[in-house]
């Protein structure tokens, strides 16, 4: 193919693959999944009932894989079997996608809290109103960012895995990637903001989540407004990364030229990730330097 | 997740075994009728392959439920991916070699390899949960009926090679894959917690179930109107049915359930 | 029927791939710097995720650069490299920038809690390590062996995949690779689990007491591994 075509392609999926990280992350913090709903699950047991939505599916990359993968199915036959467009064909199956998407998460905000009868956590339906609208509007967001990403890979870049398998291990990739990186934004600092910043979250704090909003009782919709300033963002930035990353290598080094360049291809891979070791390296000595050990040497020999 | 609550034995007000006969001759009527009356009267009974792994879900479902209220060191999620992994390979394998017998050969094959990953779970890894052996063996056997049903209403029939050239070659394979899995996992998982009851749990089990029906039925779209009406209604009647019944059990289970108000005050709570 | 004892002496030599590809999974998951639930709070050291779904989310990315590659070459080793560096960005890219989340997001610094010193910048980890709390974010070891442990599970991934393919059979090329990447996937997973059973769920890497637990995964990845490669073999080998 046409370098410069394969460039513009590529950058589309990585415009997609922000877009689709942004939204994978910001889906989980409005409804709270993964790991920092631990703590929304344990409030209630240390006498600290919330008005937070609990969407315990499963982990992200599992309950993302599942919306894209309902995604990319429906599409494929939208497209395959009844002649429809491409771009309608996606819209629907990611309106699918969302829909049992939302079927799943209010199956957990009912059950979750039913389990904690001896807590004393009321189920409030107007929070599960107000909230499964905005996680299926991300749902679909996602699985329609992801969709097209893989649709993209196939149709332009010529890649042999089925539309409905590539959108699966997008959506397992861009799970794992909301899970690692915005999640920790909302598990660490938004649900801990009554703790001093930069001071670390004591584990006798675990349960104690801010409950109170700037205005009534903070919901997940405030937890979304935070965690888009910065968690969100990150997310897509690191998932944009590995799709524009990955695919720029053996574009430009295109192994079906030579063997040789499909090794240069290898070399580049590797140099990424060394740059990118050194970019943490530098990040870690600058973050020690700027905030300065917790406790002075002398004290840990006392201790 | 890891709020697991502490490590107890489950009490269940339907015994194990009985939701295992149901989940195992369940599915395999279904799978079987599915196959037959489809070969003998058209598409139209297609449907009657994913009816039977709604059965093989809530005895997943039921299994998951018992192995991880011990607590089994990582989220319940894995265990799910787990079964279905084991599943995919048991299920092609069972029905690649197995002709007619297809589906029961598959069904002996995972409970080996459910059996074998216990023990080594236990014995090798020392992981000490009481009845790891038998569930990972009932998870996988689960998991693989599950598969092959979906599979088979996908299809039109189990016969192998119309199995890899309707399911795996264009991708859908990936989908059942996932959507067993949580199907399997997520009753449990959303109803993790001290109150969990087992009827409250395996209600969810039906809703997801028809969430693969109602899938399968899109899917089936795509090859035949026919199969894929009745699959797409009985997937909505059975979502409909479920949810109300979960939806009455949430209500009798909660706390309780208001439409909207404040935090439970502090006499409340102590 | 199937010839069982034909398809197998026929493919041995994919069959010792497959074993080893599930072998090197398990074994890169020990490597996978990841601390669960704790971390996602900063309360622990390593990413804030689970060990299967952090390896499973490189391991695959890694099978996608791999399949890619696949299609042009038939040349085991650049196909696995491609794989390995594919499953090395995300995982990068993935630490990195929740990394960046630990320090400005959160305001703490990387830090160990395991070890005092960290073995491969000999940084001092204790006087890091906020009050209370088991460690956070991912320091350079950490982010080394991550690296490593996500590379191996692309290196595995892709191998599975490799050798899947190039089982001789008699049907087309969709079909194959259709059962040749969902297989793939499905081996990928239960290593993983099987791996991740093993430590519990958490690991801060190499440098981790709990690295020592490794054989006991080895034993069960090979058993594991060749029983569900066997089965795949035939089921391909038989088409």
């Amino acid at each position: 193919m046409e370098p410069l075509i394969g460039m513009g392609v590529l950058a589309l999926m990585g415009a997609a693959a922000a877009i689709a990280g942004m939204s994978e992350d910001l889906e989980s913090d409005v409804g709270s999944q993964s790991n920092p709903n631990s703590q929304v699950q344990l409030a209630p047991q240390m006498m600290y009932p919330h008005r937070i939505f609990n969407k315990a599916i499963s982990g992200e990359p599992p309950s993302n894989a599942l919306m894209c993968a309902i995604g990319g199915t429906t599409a494929a036959i939208l497209m395959d079997s009844m002649g429809m467009s491409v771009l309608f064909s996606v819209a629907i199956g990611a309106l699918v996608a969302a829909l049992a998407h939302g079927s799943y998460s209010t199956m957990s905000f009912f059950g979750r809290p039913a389990s904690q009868k001896r807590f004393k956590q009321p189920i409030y339906l107007d929070v599960l109103r107000s909230h499964i609208v905005a996680i299926m509007a991300f749902a679909f967001v996602t699985t329609f960012s992801i969709v097209i990403i893989s649709y993209l890979m196939i149709t332009a870049l010529g890649h042999p895995f089925p539309l409905a398998l590539l959108a699966f291990i997008w959506g397992i990739a861009v799970g794992a990637i909301g899970s690692s990186t915005g999640d920790v934004h909302y598990g660490a600092e938004r649900q801990f903001q009554n703790t001093e910043f930069g001071a670390g979250l004591n584990a006798a704090q675990s349960g104690n989540i801010v409950r109170k909003g700037e205005a009534g009782l903070r919901n997940g919709i405030d937890n979304l407004w935070f965690c888009s300033r910065f968690g969100g963002p990150a997310t897509g930035i690191a998932f944009a990364m590995t799709v524009f990353l990955s695919g720029w290598i053996t574009l430009v080094f295109d192994p079906s030229i030579s063997l040789t360049i499909g090794w240069l291809s290898v070399i580049a891979g590797l140099i990424i990730v060394l740059i990118l070791i050194i970019f943490n390296r530098k990040l870690e000595v600058s973050a020690r330097n700027t905030y300065g050990p917790y406790k002075s040497d002398k004290e840990e020999v006392a201790a | 997740m890891a709020a697991g609550g502490t490590p107890k034995k489950a009490g269940s007000a339907i015994p194990p075994k009985k939701i295992m006969v149901f989940g195992i001759l369940g599915s395999l009527i279904g799978i079987y009728a599915g196959h037959f009356l489809t070969i003998m009267f058209g598409p139209v009974f297609s449907f009657l392959g994913v009816l039977g792994a709604i059965c093989a879900i809530v005895w997943g479902a039921d299994t998951v439920r018992r192995v991880c209220s011990y607590g089994i060191g990582t989220g319940v999620p894995s265990i799910g991916m787990l079964a279905i992994g084991m599943g995919i390979v048991a299920a092609l394998f069972g029905l690649e070699i197995g002709g007619i017998a297809g589906p029961v050969v598959a069904l002996v094959i995972a409970t080996i390899i459910g059996l074998i990953i216990g023990l080594l779970g236990n014995r090798i890894m020392k992981m000490g949960v009481p009845i790891m052996e038998t569930a990972t063996a009932e998870i996988a056997a689960a998991g693989t009926l599950t598969i092959v049903g979906v599979s088979t209403s996908m299809a039109g029939s189990f016969e192998i090679y119309n199995i890899v050239s309707h399911v795996v070659a264009n991708g859908f394979i990936a989908l059942v894959f996932i959507i067993g899995a949580i199907a399997i996992l997520h009753p449990f998982n959303s109803n993790l917690g001290p109150d969990e009851k087992q009827d409250r749990t395996l209600a969810v089990a039906f809703v997801d179930g028809s969430i693969v029906m109602i899938v399968t039925g899109i899917v089936v779209a795509g090859v035949s109107i026919a199969s894929a009406v009745p699959t797409l209604v009985i997937g909505l009647l059975i979502w409909i049915i479920a949810f109300t019944k979960y939806y009455s059990l949430v209500k009798r289970d909660a706390y309780k359930v208001v439409g909207t108000g404040l935090l439970p005050t502090e006499e409340e709570l102590s | 029927m199937i010839d069982f004892a034909a398809i197998i002496a026929e493919n041995i030599l994919y069959l010792l791939l497959i074993i080893v590809g599930g072998l090197l999974v398990a074994i890169g998951v020990h490597f996978v710097p990841v601390g669960g639930a704790p971390a996602a709070m900063a309360q622990s050291t390593g990413v804030g995720t689970g060990t299967v779904q952090l390896a499973a989310g490189a391991g695959l990315t890694g099978l996608v650069a791999a399949g890619a590659v696949m299609q042009v070459t038939d040349n085991l080793l650049l196909v696995i490299a491609s794989g390995m560096v594919g499953a090395m960005i995300m995982i990068s890219s993935t630490m990195l920038l929740g990394n960046m989340i630990y320090i400005y997001g959160v305001g703490v610094p990387p830090a160990s809690a395991k070890i005092k010193y960290d073995p491969i910048t000999r940084d001092r980890q204790d006087l890091y390590i906020s009050q209370g709390t088991e460690g956070h974010g991912v320091p350079t070891s950490c982010f080394i062996s991550g690296v490593i442990g996500g590379g191996l599970g692309g290196l595995g991934g892709a191998m599975v995949y490799f050798a899947l393919l190039s089982v001789t059979n008699g049907t087309s090329a969709l079909n194959v690779i259709g059962l040749a990447s969902i297989f793939s996937v499905a081996i990928f997973f239960i290593n993983a689990v099987i791996a991740s059973y093993n430590i519990g769920g958490t690991t801060e890497g190499f440098h981790d007491p709990k690295f020592k637990r490794l054989p006991k995964a080895v034993v069960s990845s090979i058993i594991v591994t060749f029983i569900s490669g066997i089965l795949s073999l035939i089921t391909i080998g038989g088409l």
